[in-house]
């Protein structure tokens, strides 16, 4: 076992006697335990919320990696907008602030009658109530001879790290006149507008420094998220310079050969100077080894509790559930895990249930200067996640709206940021 | 402005407060201004966003009232708030607007 347990626990003690004077007594017994598994926005946010409500509840939080970058917002990283370091998040305030006990090392498997998680490390934690946030895994075989290895040369940059580090690499060292391929994924997968925010801002990129290059969406759909408003925006910001081809053109994108950096559909071969390649998706590993998913690969869970429908005392919430209505967004986790602490909270120390308001927000850009934003809020109807009102931004919208949306997008990251990771 | 006139004004206000005073505990507060939190930061800091602390009970109460009724000017609060019944919007205005008296 590593070195943090004393010094966490040092730290825990001040900052738990804190939160306890201003909480309602415990009830005199050991303290409720919940683990969770999965320090991205999902996990992390069940575990702050169940730390700041319920200082009777004993919060784990298991997650290998020392610091998140958050996925949203890297389009700006990767086209030189913002730095790495500012899509980077900590859990040392996770862990001094609220008290939460941070484990780095990854889960290895779970087992629902003993509720106990077993670690790489070979530990075992004992739960009461275990949360697992296992984001998305890239289905086997989806596209043919899209493995690990060509992944290193035509990445997916769909988790951020490493592959986003790449991808903006190519990118830089990409000569002016190439041809930018972006393979977009079938739904359901991990943020709807993402992959043509992502044309967007690389289009930005190349009319300041490559103005010959080209940008070609090879979509394994006939249609996209918010489609009039990106088509109208690569219009006006970039004529000419992004095609998008729907599967119905195409017949969709069969195989990559990564040695000449191809992507291969049903009737041609298109050769790119840099490839991106976002497969089709499924709930993360854990989920599937866990007996969490159904045979969708996504995961079956209680749309108020958001307990799994197949393991009863584990949760799940963030990309990898069947959210009905709710897309796979950064904002539906953290949403959806507020709504799950609360519930758990109130099972395990008795606290008052009201109803939960779940909701989706996204601020998406077009252009440095020109960004659109949604609003959805979502009800559970007999036993699904159903959308009740949306508003989207309009296409005929002034420059001047989309640039306080831009400004408002930058306020948002901030907030929520500081919301999941405190 | 005289503060007699300000408070017949205010009537309708005062009523929903003090019919929401019984049902709502703070729990209900802090459970609802949880989502404000996705978007604004509770300690008052940042920027692009507005900030909600320090507003006070019946301007947060008279903002959510006015999102709630129309698309204009921000479609994204419309839909916050009209998730939100008169009972809840008393809730989560007074929970934020003590936020702001005791700042952490």
């Amino acid at each position: 076992m590593k070195s943090w347990t004393r010094r966490e626990f040092g730290r825990l003690t001040g900052a738990a006697l804190l939160t306890a004077l201003n909480q309602p007594k415990a009830r005199g017994q050991a303290k409720a335990r919940v683990v969770v598994i999965g320090g991205g926005i999902g996990g992390a946010t069940v575990a702050r919320y169940l730390a700041a409500s319920a200082t009777a509840i004993e919060v784990t939080l298991v997650e290998p990696r020392q610091t998140y970058a958050t996925c949203f917002f890297s389009n700006l990283y990767l086209t030189g907008l913002r730095s790495f370091e500012s899509l980077s998040h900590g859990y040392e305030a996770l862990a001094k602030q609220y008290g939460i006990i941070v484990i780095h090392e990854s889960a290895v498997a779970i087992h629902p009658a003993a509720k106990t998680v077993a670690l790489n490390n070979g530990s075992k934690l004992s739960y009461d109530r275990l949360v697992v946030a296992p984001g998305i895994a890239f289905r086997d075989r989806a596209i043919k001879g899209y493995d690990e290895a060509a992944m290193e040369i035509m990445p997916h940059a769909w988790n951020a790290g490493q592959q986003t580090r790449l991808l903006r690499q190519q990118l830089e060292s990409m000569e002016d006149g190439g041809l930018f391929v972006l393979v977009a994924p079938p739904n359901p997968f991990r943020c709807p507008p993402a992959p043509y925010e992502r044309a967007s801002l690389v289009a930005s990129y190349f009319q300041r420094r490559k103005p010959k290059a080209k940008i070609l969406i090879l979509d394994a759909k006939d249609s996209f998220n918010a489609q009039d408003l990106f088509q109208d925006a690569w219009n006006r910001h970039y004529p000419g310079m992004i095609e998008w081809l729907p599967a119905q053109f195409t017949g969709g994108v069969t195989a990559i050969d990564a040695k000449t950096r191809s992507v291969i559909t049903a009737g041609a071969t298109f050769k790119a100077a840099v490839a991106n390649v976002i497969p089709a998706q499924m709930a993360g590993r854990l989920a599937q080894l866990a007996g969490l998913a159904n045979r969708s690969g996504w995961c079956p869970v209680d749309p108020v509790t958001f307990e799994s429908a197949l393991q009863p005392g584990v949760h799940l919430v963030g990309d990898a559930i069947i959210g009905g209505d709710m897309p796979k967004s950064a904002f539906c986790a953290n949403s959806q895990a507020k709504a799950c602490a609360f519930a758990i909270a109130a099972d395990l120390t008795g606290s008052a249930r009201f109803p939960a308001h779940l909701f989706n927000t996204c601020y998406t850009y077009l252009a440095p200067d020109d960004a659109f934003s949604n609003a959805i809020s979502f009800k559970p109807v007999d036993g699904k996640l159903k959308s009740v009102i949306s508003f989207v931004s309009k296409v005929e919208e002034s420059s001047e709206v989309r640039r306080q949306a831009a400004r408002a997008a930058e306020g948002w990251y901030d907030a929520f940021t500081h919301d999941v990771f405190g | 402005m005289r503060p007699v006139a300000r408070s017949a004004i205010a009537t309708g206000l005062v009523l929903l407060f003090s019919q929401s005073g019984a049902a709502a505990g703070p729990d209900q507060g802090a459970q609802l201004a949880a989502t404000c939190a996705s978007c604004h930061r509770l300690d008052g800091g940042g920027t692009g966003i507005p900030s909600i602390i320090g507003l006070g009970e019946e301007r947060l109460t008279n903002a959510l009232l006015a999102y709630r009724a129309s698309e204009s000017p921000n479609h994204i609060m419309h839909v916050i708030a009209l998730s939100l019944s008169d009972e809840e919007i008393a809730s989560v205005a007074r929970y934020v607007a003590a936020q702001g008296s005791n700042p952490r």
